[in-house]
């Protein structure tokens, strides 16, 4: 009983992370048909510079903002540079934003080197609770908490603020939007940015949890998140957050039992979602 | 129609000459990277035959190579280095990439082609996690020597079999793309919705396109790990993706010769900044430079050297076409 508390835990983190990669994925893409290969890779320069700032400065809150200020960054540079030339071009996006996938993933090695970076939680989070027999690590509660804070503030915004309406409208029906006198361009780019800094975020938290960063983690970081976009369905908000849990529970339960199977069986699950239901399971376009 | 003979001969001959190539030079060095090319060019061929002329982005061709060069390897290895057996290793990787293909594009191809992409992705790291952890069969990252053929074992004699190869695929796949099934390829890349209104079934080519560009990478991956005769999970990892997208986007999209331009520049061009190597740490990082290479490529030219160079033709006959016209006018005025 004990050990499946603990792997609930472990999944619902995992998840957690998962989901502020592919909260940002899933927006980008509803509000404006653009899928950011590029999006792990913002996750991994979060990782790093949390790390990094957080050897500098020693605050690991400071450390998470100044993640989230790079993803910031990086989203605008992202999306005037990189996909401003290609819109409306889905082969070239999807091209486009490969090679900076790779670019990025390599730029890390060049400043921090291609070893593993190893990374460790503040004082104040590090250890665990007690409960009964049930032993809660405090750092997994934490990016819990993270995750339910960000969906509820997103979930927020999108639902009660006119930001939002803009937004949720964009996703249903851009040329709409657009014809009401909204610069949906605009509105497209503070998203991206947005995105951007929520996948630097989950980065950032993801260090101290597994202990060690690496470059490569993006990429795979990014097939789980595409995993859950295909299973939660593109541009759903809640679909991100659900698929997530599921694909992270899987993940967690499966690496305890049967360590092989893990991305074998999300790849199932994504498999049997796009047999039955290839829009996903909250899609908004039905 | 001149102009389409007039490349097809030049084709033959750069073929014929490149023959000659073992005759003249003893440097084995030499030969194993013009292998290599030939051996990739038919792998950029394959990935073009999607990315070119069906409009699919495929970010897991590796997959369908890795295949090819798995089952060829396991055989040598496990069974007996012999012509039958590597012949019945590379029947096994061609089945079994035309399962594979099949599945996925079945799948995905009826959605939007971000899916396919993410999807072919995802699969070939799972390709690649399972190589890693079948330790039994792959010895995962460490990989496995292995005997190959006699036959194959001079250098020479398999340089001109990729050549032959290279160049009898060229032909294959031009037939291929230039048949009725191929011209309907070409169409669904320029408006997927009017194919399907004048009443075909967009899946059913692009599955087939999926299934052929897959089963002729799975060939290129069995010649490939014959060269080295060696194998590690390298072949499923996203570079040997990576070599096919730059191969092609910078030799030009959309045609066959485009990818073995491509696959040549490529090749010497790792050769080169490896070498580099020495001078500054950074260009051992050389996925840098192709990366950005590669972005600046599909901001400035969508259409690779082939499609500039065609370009320039064209502008240079128009040229000479408006030069002409108004005299003819003038006569006949």
């Amino acid at each position: 009983m004990e050990q499946i508390i603990n792997l609930l835990i472990n999944g619902i983190s995992t998840g957690m992370l998962i989901f502020l990669l592919a909260a940002g994925l899933t927006l980008i893409f509803g509000l404006m048909d653009v899928l950011n290969f590029a999006h792990g890779g913002f996750f991994a320069w979060g990782a790093y510079c949390g790390v990094w700032f957080y050897s500098v400065t020693g605050s690991f809150m400071l450390s998470i903002v100044f993640a989230m200020a790079v993803g910031l960054i990086l989203g605008a540079f992202t999306e005037k540079v990189i996909i401003k030339p290609v819109y409306g071009n889905h082969i070239m996006q999807i091209l486009i934003t490969l090679g900076l996938m790779l670019v990025l993933t390599e730029m890390l090695k060049v400043f921090w080197g291609p070893n593993q970076l190893s990374s460790t939680a503040p004082e104040y989070l590090s250890g665990s609770w007690q409960i009964g027999n049930v032993i809660i690590i405090k750092y997994r509660a934490f990016i819990i908490f993270v995750g339910l804070l960000v969906f509820g503030i997103v979930q927020f915004i999108l639902k009660k603020t006119r930001i939002g309406l803009i937004v949720r409208a964009g996703v249903m029906n851009k040329e709409m939007v657009q014809a009401l006198g909204i610069n949906i361009k605009r509105v497209f780019m503070y998203v991206f940015m947005v995105g951007s800094a929520m996948a630097a975020l989950g980065g950032a938290m993801l260090g101290p949890y597994t202990g060690s960063i690496y470059a490569e983690m993006g990429l795979e970081f990014a097939i789980l998140a595409f995993i859950v976009v295909v299973i939660g369905g593109m541009g759903s908000f809640t679909g991100s957050l659900f698929a997530a849990l599921l694909v992270g529970l899987n993940q967690s339960f499966l690496a305890y039992y049967f360590s092989e199977l893990s991305l074998a069986a999300n790849m199932l699950l994504m498999l049997v979602v796009l047999i039955f239901r290839p829009q996903g399971l909250f899609s908004v376009r039905g | 129609m001149k102009i389409k003979n007039i490349s097809n001969w030049s084709i033959l001959l750069v073929g014929v000459l490149l023959c000659f190539v073992p005759f003249v030079t003893n440097e084995t060095g030499l030969l194993i990277m013009m292998t290599n090319i030939f051996i990739f060019a038919i792998f950029a061929m394959s990935y073009d035959l999607l990315l070119g002329f069906t409009g699919i982005v495929s970010f897991g061709h590796a997959m369908f190579f890795g295949l090819g060069a798995y089952s060829t390897a396991i055989f040598m290895k496990r069974v007996e280095p012999t012509m039958e057996w590597f012949f019945i290793s590379v029947l096994v990787g061609i089945v079994l990439s035309l399962i594979v293909s099949i599945i996925v594009g079945v799948l995905t191809l009826r959605l939007k082609s971000h899916f396919y992409a993410m999807l072919t992705l995802a699969v070939a790291s799972l390709f690649l996690v399972v190589a890693e952890k079948w330790r039994h069969l792959t010895v995962g990252n460490d990989g496995f020597t292995f005997r190959v053929p006699d036959v194959l074992k001079d250098r020479p004699t398999f340089y001109i079999i990729c050549l032959v190869l290279m160049i009898g695929i060229f032909f294959l796949l031009k037939r291929f793309i230039n048949s009725p099934l191929g011209r309907v390829l070409m169409a669904i890349r320029e408006n997927e919705n009017r194919v399907e209104s004048l009443g075909f079934v967009p899946l059913y080519y692009k599955v087939t396109a999926t299934v052929v560009a897959g089963v002729t990478a799975s060939l290129a991956g069995s010649l490939f790990t014959v060269v080295l005769r060696y194998i590690n999970t390298s072949v499923f990892t996203m570079d040997i993706t990576l070599n096919a997208l730059l191969m092609t986007i910078i030799g030009g999209v959309g045609t066959l010769i485009g990818p073995m331009i491509g696959a040549g520049l490529i090749e010497f061009a790792q050769e080169w900044i490896t070498e580099l190597a020495d001078v500054h740490p950074i260009f051992e990082r050389w996925i840098i430079f192709f990366g950005i290479l590669y972005i600046l490529a599909v901001i400035f030219f969508p259409t690779g050297i082939v499609g500039t160079v065609n370009k320039w033709i064209a502008k240079a006959k128009s040229k000479r076409i408006e030069k002409l016209t108004p005299k003819d006018e003038k006569m006949a005025g």
